[in-house]
């Protein structure tokens, strides 16, 4: 469903990680992880919407994973999902909040692009990590820091 | 696919070390944020890299929270002496002033996009002069274009007279073609057919400020941050003004400040202020004035009122009658009919007609306005009660168009009472002002001839022509519209729309020629049958004043592409310098007009560069709120010119008015009507120039008027325009993510993503009602937008009110309908929708009534009504991809 992954070259540079079992998600409680390494602002989250979302996966298309820094000025997103509103922040920086069923869409606030999406891939219950889309905030280059 | 859609970039090149810096500041809202734009040539791959040592900001990627990280939609590649470079713009991380932090908005974060570049959104760009050559608008060279405008403008000047010569011009695009553009529309020309782009004749925007001796941009952005209780009216500043908010409110509120907010609709800003003990006035269009008459009662009822303050600063029976002819008896507001109305004998006698009033009361104001009758009791409370130990609360004011722009001689009179009896208005921390939308550019080279204009009120005094209903009764022969949409951007824009066209190509004379000659005598036969020539100065073909109507288009160099000078909303004065070249041919306003004028005749127009025009604008800024006369005079002596003077305070700035200090330095003013303020007491030395409102405020006696503010003046057509039926209240402004009428954004594919159509929010229970679910397409119509047939007509001052201009049958019902995309809301209050309020395609000025305020002659643009009703389905119901209907009160 995703534009990206008509762009195998951007798509195939990043590592392949598993994240989680789509049977032990549930919804609206978000798990945190890190992609595509262990470096600054890789902190991710991923998370059961319980309705359908843009590049979703799982048998409700529901299942997203976002990097979990604002694209702002690098403000921390953890802890600010709200299930009423499948959307992430306000920003504690300056609000910015985030449409997670629309790729990371900028709802309200200040954000210069989305939220950068971590792309999903569902192998059986297995849940991998196998791209972004979009650039981390704090990054000139997404894999090379 | 077919809804707009968006793909990233994955990266970005950083500028390298040895990249040029230039400072500036952000071209859109009013506060103006500092910028710094990093350049380097594309040829070579001399980009910086990730280490400190290779890139321009001395930094190891990845940069920490705040730090000059650079997004993709923050690069761009520009043309400069000729050649590509690369240009990175991001907010400057070292200013000392506006945008600490380097903070930005959405919009100013993006603003590299700007820049012309015909590999992205914006190829279009105007680059050469257009004529519309058998109905095609077709290239000619400038002198073929100048050669047939000037020779047109001055047959029909001389023919017609200089009253069928229409301006219509942004009031703020920098000081160097504002004020090229009125030294050739007042000084030379001479026509009352001028105003600017929001508003149908020149009039003030704040007429109660006015009256009571307000500078609308009196405070200072440390003013709102310092205020203990701050009231916020008609503007949510996080949506608006972002820096403003964030960098300043913000941490107030974080402080301890009171925060409220009244507007209709609870944004950000105002959730994070509910979030943190603020309070959210829910007010319902048109009704602000009986709640803050509503406050203003309870603070003295419960004599919580600033006794001392009042004492010094407001006048009595004597103040506001003394001055010969110069008192309020005799300001343009007394003029024009209402004589006796608004004018008090000083705070007792203000305070027993407010006492007399029964609609002031707090139940009957919660009733009228939806508001719970609480809120007004504690505005009032946190507004104005003494604390425990005596001592009074530090209270501000803050307002702007959602309120002034709904009854707009009555709430800016009554929020002007209220503010004075908290003592707002003359002290840090306690001041009271407009909080500004776009930034204050306006430098007038010539006064307004009020004695051409024909539009005269009983008895009195003339009024500005409003040069609305003077063209669509066929008086206007030649239009010349400067970067503006002029018809959606006005009331009832759809008859509007109509008019232009009949006037326009609906005319039979129309230019099928390839000579000069013949051209001109065509457009001199379309302006001597009645019909009229228009000419549209802009940066993009807008429509349809551009594309569709207009004969001939020039076109503008604008931000970054000429050296400006600007001022904010706290009149920071900041230099914008050119960092790259403009478009094709593309020329900046002052140089087209002076272009115009040579050939008109007029002299004084042998200008060479833009730091001319400056220079020359100079004395015209004297005793203004942003007057640069003596940065010119410091740059001079220190032989430099006045824009090179001015770069060095980079985007610090310097806020105006300006003076040298005995040792040549130069010193801004932090605030106007500074009661706190010494001067020296021998006066102004050398070219300095002290007046009024730099200690005092802008009245007859130098104190505050306390005016009354009637809702009898107003409330007939506030009930009469009322929803009845299934209407809605439909109000209008602008969304964070898009500025003005979207010229930029609908070139920044992020942002088309967001917001691909207007949009139409409405409160799910009347959602319900209608059937209609976020994502379906609705028409919002209405068969009742009235508009006036001609300027007001009457003899007696009754005849003018709403109910009189009726009953003189000169107000004429008309149908509009506007198409968007609903977006159901919690965020909204009951009864009320909300649109973008200049989108070229689905304006919703078309549905807000033509009927001028007729004691000021502005538009009340933010109260119209509407019915709603599903007509579809939107490709972006179930399209993931763009647009959000998620509400905007997350916190």
């Amino acid at each position: 469903t995703s534009q990206a992954h008509e762009i195998p070259g951007v798509v195939s540079s990043y590592p392949r990680k598993w994240i989680a079992k789509l049977s032990d998600l549930v919804v609206d409680e978000p798990v945190d992880f890190l992609y595509p390494d262990e470096g600054a602002y890789a902190d991710s989250v991923i998370v059961k919407l319980g309705v359908r979302a843009g590049s979703g996966i799982g048998p409700t298309e529901d299942v997203v994973a976002f990097n979990n820094t604002c694209t702002h000025q690098g403000g921390p997103l953890s802890g600010t999902y709200k299930g009423d509103t499948k959307s992430l922040g306000a920003c504690p920086l300056h609000l910015s909040t985030y449409d997670l069923t629309r790729h990371g869409i900028l709802i309200s606030g200040q954000a210069y692009q989305s939220l950068p999406q971590v792309l999903l891939e569902l192998e059986g219950d297995d849940i991998y990590a196998v791209g972004l889309f979009g650039l981390i905030f704090g990054r000139y280059d997404n894999l090379q820091g | 696919m077919s809804a707009p859609y968006y793909i990233p970039e994955m990266d970005v090149p950083l500028p390298p070390a040895n990249a040029e810096i230039v400072s500036t500041a952000c071209d859109y809202c009013i506060v103006a944020c500092g910028y710094k734009v990093y350049r380097w040539p594309v040829a070579g791959n001399l980009n910086g890299g990730p280490e400190a040592d290779n890139n321009a900001f001395g930094e190891d990627f990845p940069v920490n929270p705040l730090g000059p990280w650079v997004a993709p939609n923050q690069h761009n590649i520009v043309l400069h002496n000729s050649e590509p470079h690369h240009v990175v713009i991001i907010p400057d991380k070292d200013t000392q002033s506006v945008n600490l932090n380097g903070d930005s908005s959405l919009r100013g974060g993006c603003i590299a996009q700007k820049c012309y570049n015909p590999q992205t959104p914006t190829r279009d760009r105007l680059r050469s002069p257009l004529m519309r050559i058998y109905g095609i608008l077709q290239p000619v060279p400038w002198d073929f274009a100048l050669d047939v405008a000037a020779e047109i403008a001055s047959y029909v000047i001389e023919k017609h007279g200089a009253s069928s010569y229409g301006v219509k011009t942004f009031s703020y695009q920098y000081i160097e073609n504002t004020y090229a553009i009125t030294k050739y529309a007042l000084r030379h020309i001479g026509t009352p057919n001028f105003t600017f782009h929001d508003t149908p004749s020149d009039v003030s925007s704040t007429p109660g400020f006015r009256d009571a001796g307000f500078d609308n941009f009196a405070a200072s952005y440390e003013d709102w941050r310092d205020a203990e209780t701050l009231l916020i009216c008609g503007t949510d500043p996080y949506e608006t003004k972002t820096i403003l908010w964030t960098q300043w409110i913000m941490p107030a509120i974080q402080g301890g400040q009171k925060t409220i907010l009244m507007v209709p609709r609870r944004t950000a800003g105002v959730a994070y202020a509910e979030q943190n003990g603020g309070m959210w006035i829910d007010v319902t269009p048109g009704t602000d004035l009986l709640v803050l008459n509503a406050i203003a009662r309870v603070i003295v009822e419960n004599d919580w009122q600033d006794k001392e303050w009042i004492e010094n600063w407001v006048n009595n029976k004597w103040g506001s009658s003394s001055g010969f002819g110069q008192g309020t008896r005799n300001t343009p507001w007394q003029w024009r009919t209402t004589w006796g109305m608004f004018q008090t004998d000083g705070f007792e006698d203000w305070r027993n007609w407010l006492l007399a009033q029964d609609e002031f009361t707090v139940e009957n104001a919660a009733a009228v306005s939806g508001v719970d009758p609480e809120k007004i009791r504690t505005a009032a409370e946190w507004m104005a009660k003494p604390k425990d130990d005596g001592s009074r609360v530090k209270t501000s004011v803050m307002i702007e168009k959602g309120l002034y722009w709904s009854n707009n001689t009555g709430t800016t009179q009554s929020v002007s009472a209220l503010g004075i009896i908290v003592g707002a208005g003359g002290r840090p921390g306690q001041m009271i002002s407009r909080a500004g939308g776009h930034q204050r550019g306006g430098v007038r080279g010539g006064g307004y001839p009020r004695n051409l204009s024909p539009m005269k009120l009983p008895g009195r005094r003339r009024r500005a022509l409003d040069t609305d209903t003077w063209l669509y009764a066929g008086h206007t022969r030649m239009a010349h519209v400067i970067g503006t949409t002029w018809i959606q951007a006005m009331c009832g824009s759809e008859q509007l729309s109509v008019a232009f066209e009949n006037l326009t190509v609906a005319n039979p004379h129309q230019i099928r020629s390839y000579d000069k000659e013949d051209i001109v005598a065509t457009l001199k036969k379309r302006a001597d049958s009645g019909g009229m020539v228009l000419i549209n100065q802009d940066i993009y073909l807008v429509d349809p004043i551009g594309n569709r109507y207009a004969d001939i288009v020039f076109p503008a160099a604008t931000w970054g592409e000429e050296t400006f000078m600007r001022a904010n909303g706290e009149r920071r004065l900041r230099l914008y310098p050119k960092f790259y070249d403009a478009p094709g041919e593309a020329k900046p306003d002052w140089w087209i007009i002076a272009e115009l004028s040579k050939r008109m005749g007029f002299d004084g127009f042998d200008w060479e560069n833009s730091n001319d025009v400056a220079e020359e604008a100079s004395r015209f800024s004297r005793g203004s709120r942003k007057d640069f006369n003596m940065i010119k005079v410091a740059a001079h002596r220190e032989g430099k010119t006045l824009h090179e003077k001015l770069g060095e305070f980079g985007t610090d700035g310097i806020q105006g008015p300006v003076f040298m200090l005995d040792d040549g330095s130069l010193e801004g003013t932090v605030r106007l009507h500074d009661t706190t303020r010494e001067l020296p007491a021998e006066g102004p030395a050398g070219g300095n120039m002290f007046n009024k409102k730099l200690t005092h405020f802008n009245s007859q006696t130098g104190r505050c008027n306390i005016q009354k503010s009637p809702w009898s003046l107003f409330s007939d057509y506030w009930e009469w325009l009322q929803p009845k039926g299934d209407e809605l209240w439909c109000t209008s402004g602008r969304t964070n993510e898009r500025w003005q009428s979207g010229f930029d954004d609908r070139r920044r594919p992020y942002i088309m993503q967001r917001w691909p159509e207007n949009y139409v929010e409405i409160h799910p229970d009347d959602a319900t009602e209608r059937g209609i679910e976020s994502g379906d397409m609705v028409m919002a119509y209405s068969d009742r937008v009235p508009s006036l047939r001609e300027t007001t007509i009457g003899v007696e001052a009754s005849d003018y009110s709403f109910a009189g201009q009726m009953a003189n049958g000169n107000v004429e019902l008309s149908r509009a309908a506007v198409t968007g995309v609903a977006m159901v809301t919690r965020h909204i209050k009951k009864g009320v929708i909300y649109m973008d309020f200049l989108h070229p395609q689905q304006p919703a000025n078309a549905l807000q009534g033509r009927i001028v305020d007729w004691i000021s002659g502005n538009y009340n643009y933010k109260m119209g009504v509407a019915s709603v009703r599903k007509i579809g389905v939107s490709p972006y119901k179930d399209n993931l991809r763009s647009m959000s209907f998620a509400p905007r009160d997350i916190i």
